[in-house]
């Protein structure tokens, strides 16, 4: 979707005529011919969508560090039944799972004991894909895979294209927001838009988590600082700040009526008014006492430590999806990078995640969300079906891993594609992180062909040159 | 050809297929599909960009088609099938995929049913057609940017206008009808000088002394002095330093994955700035940057000024997580040429790492000669080793009587002895705690108790500390005095090519390093045994007929007067960018850099901006704008936001909290190595890593994590190469002006300043002071308004600052005319 040139003489003295009234950018503002005045865009207009789309909004739960799909989403018999026996020839052993894989719901998806709220409330809700694969066993590379499509470049991120595609429906507040991404692994790039326009970034909520190690020796799992730059001021009225936006706007117009034709002081007098709006609202999303004590339950966000953090996040999550975000990613405060000590580390990440995740579901279900809101849970790859170190851990596995969407225009109760008898590898309908992507634009009603930008001569895609949508998991 | 397959591709008919249902097509997609992408489309098809021997894979169409040879499948008939003959290699002169083993006897099986069975096949639609994009060397030589400049003489053009350069201007514009705009007002025009050559406004005295100069001698003499005088200030090479330092992808971490600070780079900054200023000729500077350690230096402080400016090769982004040292070592070389590349002559090589361009004419051949130089040259990054970095590296270190400042404590010889003790015994006590674990293991007890990998990496961590410490003094505990940059290695050595790109598939030939064939030079100079190939390199690229340098530069210099290149797209110059809007123009600026401005940039910009072109108003007109509603035959002067930097030198400069001298190093430079992701927690860091009241050009820049005011305002992304930056509005920036403390202290210092001027009138006085100017009566109104306003909020003792504040936050206070 490259901006559309205005092609005819009178359309663009319509539009100028408009604008030269005063009041022409507001009535402007959702047309995509105001585009072809100049780069000096807003994020914050609705675009059509290339085709009708199945999902208005996603909610990105990222399992940062690799979960052992072994233990969560793949169940494997022949593993059950071989552990210990020698992987193919070599030193490494295979190692079975303790996890209980029972049948849930109608669907009777297999899901382990680690999940279970998930699976009592939700196994028919959800699609599963076991034939995931990814290029590099690598944390930081599979992670800007994960989210940019790309670990050798700098490339805009998912979030950034689907607003991109799509613009923002509540101009009050950012298109795209993660909640305490991870301050390595790329940082901000997982997030960021690149050579896209700057609009379409995510915007960071709340500190950014710390590298496990660092974390580890400081005791500090967060940066500090307020939830978001620049959002408050105690230090000036509101009387006051209002009687400021009234006068920047009014000098601003006056500028626009000598210069007639100024996108960027257009888009200087809407961005205020947007500005001084977010500073009501954003802080009202994120403050969690206007929900009421039973939500607050459903979620436990009173609970200690990494348990009440991501019920909080969740929680976030959902109102930010209620009041219009397009893109809301939530990075789990917990590592699933189980080298060793696997099943005490998947009972904590099991603990951690499954109420918040199940609330979430719930939540979104009651509020009549989920059908149009796709919520994806995954990580950056897998894990393998031997153990390493002292045996009880399991390494990163790119080959084959699991994930799972629900809401949004998927299959629920559905399992897709399969990895080989141990879980090693996807063998069965194998879907790359390409085809992910592809699968998530066109839930969202973007055909990832289309979805263009021209950056130094080159139409980019999210999904480069590669990508296939994965149809069978459409509802 | 075999006499069956030639009578076969001469006598056949083919036969209707009947159609196929859509099951049949699952086998097409898990069997044929993949091997066809996998194996054939490289060559063989639309997204490839290549159709060797004329045949295209990727439709049925295509494959019925064929190519030169005829139809590759006929269906129902495998062994008519030229596909499958090629694939099996029946044939010497016709083994597909060529150079490999052949592909697996299931996969033949598999293409034999399936063609067997009538080759369904879902890709309908027409056969798709190749780009006539220039990808072989001879097309290529045809192709604009690789035909060297040619002499144009300016156009005749009544009445004649101030200079060549208009000339050409005009012409473009009569032909469509058009017409230039009238001159701008010189208030206008002054601040338009002073951003675009210092970016910085003009103060009071300098608006003065205009003023009194134009009165005195007239605008265009006015003028001229007046940009031979800001050409001369220094503020000139902060702002003109800053555009390279976009295009060198200059920053001060590594970015990627463990992201550690580079507390050197600061010099090699401080390098492009002082070049800028002393307008060293271009060319000259290419040379510096590429291969500034092989060239003659007399004195000490030149040697280290040529050393420091090859700290262009290390700057860039690199993976410092990478624990295959060959792999690191490609990706260093290639992310040197695709800087270099895009960066001096807009055109994208690094593409040909894996595969030959896609759209020009450079083959992986071109990649490998260019790679061989960069493979045998060796880069000081200098970063402390940790448990997430691998790679650490000596920095290069600079002549002590240089007389170079350096932030390193100096200690005292016992402390580096003591230091040397300390890290021996971690050694020893580390070893010996292994030895217990070890022993633990064989007796069956828990390991982790004596050796956890929690103390694994202390351990790392501790002796990396010491290693960084011991790095910055020499025996005698004098600090030492380094930095980042290049030298050739002892090992200098020719590559060959790999295929696809891997390090596991070298070809069996190298390639003798030299630069991509497309562009044949007279005299080209030849790289010989013991050199890296380096200064050849730099000398290949500013020789006097190289078709792009020139031209890419004074390019570079003309988008950042007129807002847009003449080739809008300033870092691809190549098929897939854009063809230049004033192509003999182009070429006459080029050549001019060259033979009558010696490479002088300051020449290059002097002209420039004293031509009617760029004097223009930037008025809009209807008439024009219908015809030619983006500019590009600049019927005015094109306007534009202020950059990051500029915004924020502004509101230091009109509260006079500028700090125009240049700060030591950089806060980067000043806090040392460490992961930029702990920065929020350094006590000396401040959290939006500004604090500082110099001019921007000296804030750090970390790769994924910049002060808050480069971040908002559309600052380069630091790991590419940037000749254009884009400009966004998002609420964002609103929030920085309503609510950051930053504005709000250059709000408090102009209501001081306006305080202590002893004003009646605070309205028209903050106006001047902010804006340069008096308000008209319609905005004196709107002022007073906001003063009767506020006059019964709480906080009315404030509203002088908010005033500013607000003065600040307009339009017209980022944008210029």
């Amino acid at each position: 979707m490259t901006p559309n040139h205005l092609s005819k003489p009178q359309s663009r003295r319509a539009v100028l005529k408009s604008l030269s009234s005063g009041f022409g950018y507001l009535a402007f503002a959702g047309l995509s011919t105001f585009e072809a005045f100049g780069k000096a865009r807003s994020s914050s207009s609705v675009r059509a969508p290339h085709f009708p789309a199945r999902a208005k909004r996603v909610i990105f739960l990222c399992m940062k560090g690799g979960p052992s799909h072994v233990d969560t989403f793949d169940y494997k018999p022949e593993l059950q039944k071989r552990n210990g026996e020698a992987w193919r020839g070599s030193a490494a052993k295979l190692l079975a799972s303790s996890q209980e894989f029972r049948q849930h719901g109608e669907s009777g998806l297999r899901i382990s004991s680690l999940f279970p709220r998930l699976a009592a409330d939700h196994a028919d809700d959800l699609c599963l894909i076991n034939s995931m694969h990814t290029d590099l066993p690598n944390h930081p590379q599979a992670y800007a895979q994960l989210h940019t499509g790309s670990f050798q470049f700098v490339r805009p991120s998912l979030g950034a294209w689907s607003l991109y595609g799509l613009g923002s429906v509540n101009s009050n507040l950012p298109g795209f927001v993660t909640l305490n991404p991870p301050s390595d692994m790329g940082g901000a790039n997982n997030y960021g838009s690149a050579f896209l326009p700057a609009a379409y970034q995510g915007a960071k909520i709340g500190g950014g988590q710390l590298p496990a190690i660092f974390s580890a020796l400081s005791g500090k799992t967060e940066e500090p600082g307020p939830p978001m730059k620049n959002i408050s001021n105690d230090r000036i009225s509101q009387q006051m700040q209002r009687a400021q936006i009234d006068l920047i706007t009014s000098l601003d117009r006056k500028q626009l009526a000598r210069d007639i034709y100024h996108p960027e002081i257009e888009g200087a007098i809407e961005s205020f008014e947007l500005a001084y709006r977010m500073q009501d609202e954003i802080p009202d999303v994120l403050d969690l006492n206007r929900e009421p004590d039973s939500i607050r339950k459903l979620y436990g966000t009173d609970r200690q430590g990494d348990s009440g953090r991501f019920a909080r996040q969740c929680l976030l999550a959902r109102r930010f999806a209620e009041a219009g975000v397009r893109f809301i990613e939530v990075t789990a405060p917990t590592s699933w990078d189980h080298h060793s000590l696997l099943n005490d580390n998947l009972q904590n990440c099991g603990a951690v995640t499954d109420q918040p995740v199940a609330a979430l579901l719930t939540d979104l279900k009651n509020r009549g969300l989920l059908q149009d809101t796709l919520v994806i849970w995954t990580g950056e790859f897998g894990r393998t079906p031997y153990a390493q170190g002292l045996g009880d851990g399991r390494d990163h596995n790119n080959k084959g891993f699991s994930l799972w969407m629900a809401g949004g225009g998927v299959r629920g109760g559905y399992r897709h594609g399969s990895t080989d008898d141990f879980g090693y590898k996807a063998i069965e309908n194998p879907v790359h992180i390409h085809d992910l992507h592809a699968t998530i634009l066109h839930l969202l009603g973007l055909d990832h062909e289309r979805l263009t930008y021209n950056y130094a001569g080159r139409d980019f895609r999210l999904t480069d040159i590669y990508g296939n949508v994965v149809k069978d998991i459409i509802a | 050809m075999n006499v069956r397959s030639l009578i076969f591709f001469v006598f056949f008919i083919p036969l209707p297929v009947v159609p196929s249902p859509a099951a049949d097509f699952d086998f097409f997609e898990k069997k044929i599909r993949p091997v066809l992408i996998e194996s054939c489309y490289e060559c063989h098809s639309v997204d490839g960009g290549k159709a060797k021997g004329g045949l295209l894979l990727d439709t049925a169409e295509g494959m019925k088609k064929g190519g030169d040879n005829g139809p590759a499948v006929v269906p129902g008939k495998p062994d008519n099938s030229l596909l499958l003959a090629a694939m099996a290699h029946e044939q010497p002169d016709l083994e597909m995929p060529p150079k490999q083993e052949r592909l697996s006897a299931t996969i033949l099986s598999d293409f034999r049913k399936w063609i067997a069975d009538g080759a369904p096949d879902p890709r309908t639609g027409p056969s798709g057609k190749l780009s006539d994009a220039p990808t072989d060397i001879d097309s290529g030589r045809k192709f604009w940017a690789f035909v060297p400049p040619v002499p144009a003489a300016p156009p005749d053009i009544v009445p004649a206008p101030a200079t060549d350069v208009d000339r050409f201007i005009r012409k473009e514009l009569a032909e469509a009808g058009l017409s230039s705009s009238p001159p701008a007002t010189p208030a206008t025009l002054l601040r338009r000088i002073h951003f675009d050559l210092t970016g910085l406004p003009p103060d009071r005295r300098d608006r003065k002394r205009f003023q009194l100069a134009v009165n005195r001698a007239g605008l265009d003499a006015a003028l001229e002095i007046r940009v031979d005088e800001l050409l001369s200030r220094p503020s000139y090479g902060e702002k003109w330093g800053r555009h390279w330092l976009d295009v060198a992808r200059f920053a001060e971490s590594s970015g990627k994955e463990s992201n550690f600070t580079y507390p050197e780079a600061w010099r090699y900054r401080d390098y492009v700035i002082d070049a800028f200023n002393a307008d060293i000729p271009f060319d000259r500077f290419v040379i510096e940057q590429l291969a500034g350690d092989l060239l003659p230096a007399k004195q000490d402080s030149e040697r280290a000024r040529l050393l420091i400016a090859t700290g262009y090769l290390a700057v860039g982004p690199v993976s410092l997580n990478e624990m295959n040292r060959e792999q690191f070592l490609a990706d260093v070389a290639d992310e040197q040429i695709n800087a270099s590349t895009q960066g001096f002559m807009a055109i994208t090589v690094a593409c040909a790492r894996c595969h030959d361009h896609k759209f020009d004419p450079i083959s992986m051949r071109d990649y490998y000669a260019l790679a061989g130089i960069f493979r045998s040259t060796k880069t000081h990054i200098g970063t402390a080793v940790g448990p997430d970095n691998q790679i650490g590296g000596e920095l290069i270190h600079l002549p002590r009587a240089a007389g170079l400042p350096t932030f390193y404590q100096a200690t005292t010889p016992d402390a580096v002895l003591k230091l040397k003790q300390q890290k021996s015994d971690l050694i020893a006590e580390k070893e010996a705690a292994i030895a217990r674990a070890e022993k633990a293991r064989q007796e069956g007890r828990d390991p982790t108790g004596e050796y956890s990998l929690q103390m694994a990496i202390g351990h790392i961590w501790k002796v990396g500390a010491i290693d960084g410490k011991l790095a910055l003094v020499n025996e005698k505990g004098e600090p030492n005095v380094m930095c980042m940059g290049a030298l050739d290695r002892s090992d200098v050595r020719d590559l060959p090519v790999y295929e696809r790109g891997e390090l596991g598939q070298p070809g069996e030939e190298k390639v003798p390093r030299g630069f991509p064939e497309v562009i044949d030079l007279a005299g080209s100079p030849v790289i010989s045994g013991g050199q890296s190939g380096r200064l050849q390199y730099a000398q290949w690229l500013t020789h006097p007929d190289h078709p792009l340098t020139a031209r890419v530069i004074v390019n570079r210099v003309w988008k950042h007067l007129f807002r847009t290149g003449l080739v809008r797209t300033t870092d691809n110059f190549g098929y897939n960018g854009e063809r230049p809007s004033h192509p003999k123009l182009l070429d006459y600026l080029a050549l001019r850099l060259v033979n009558e401005h010696g490479w002088s940039l300051k020449k290059l910009i002097r002209e420039l901006v004293l031509t009617d072109t760029y004097r223009q108003s930037s008025d809009y007109r209807e008439s024009a704008f219908l015809e030619d509603p983006e500019n590009r035959l600049l019927w005015r002067m094109a306007k534009r936001r202020l950059d990051a930097e500029e915004i924020r030198d502004a509101m230091l400069a009109v509260s006079r909290d500028l700090n125009s001298t240049r700060p030591l190093a950089s806060l980067i430079g000043r806090t040392g190595n460490r992961n930029a992701a702990l920065s929020h927690f350094a006590k000396d860091i401040p959290p939006d890593l500004d604090g500082s009241t110099h001019r921007s050009v000296y804030l750090p820049v970390l790769r994924d994590k910049l002060p808050d005011v480069l971040e908002l305002f559309d600052f380069a992304e630091s790991s590419l190469v940037t000749g254009h930056r884009e400009t966004t509005n998002v609420p964002m920036q609103a929030l920085y002006f309503m609510n950051s403390g930053f504005v709000e202290a250059r709000a408090e210092s102009l209501a001081m300043l306006i305080r202590k001027g002893d004003n009646d009138d605070l309205v028209s006085a903050a106006f001047r002071v902010c804006l340069g100017r008096l308000p008209s009566s319609e905005e004196r109104k709107v002022g007073e308004e906001f003063f009767r306003q506020v006059e019964s909020t709480p906080d009315k003792p404030d509203s002088l600052k908010r005033y500013c504040q607000a003065l600040l936050s307009t339009a017209q206070f980022r944008n210029l005319d």
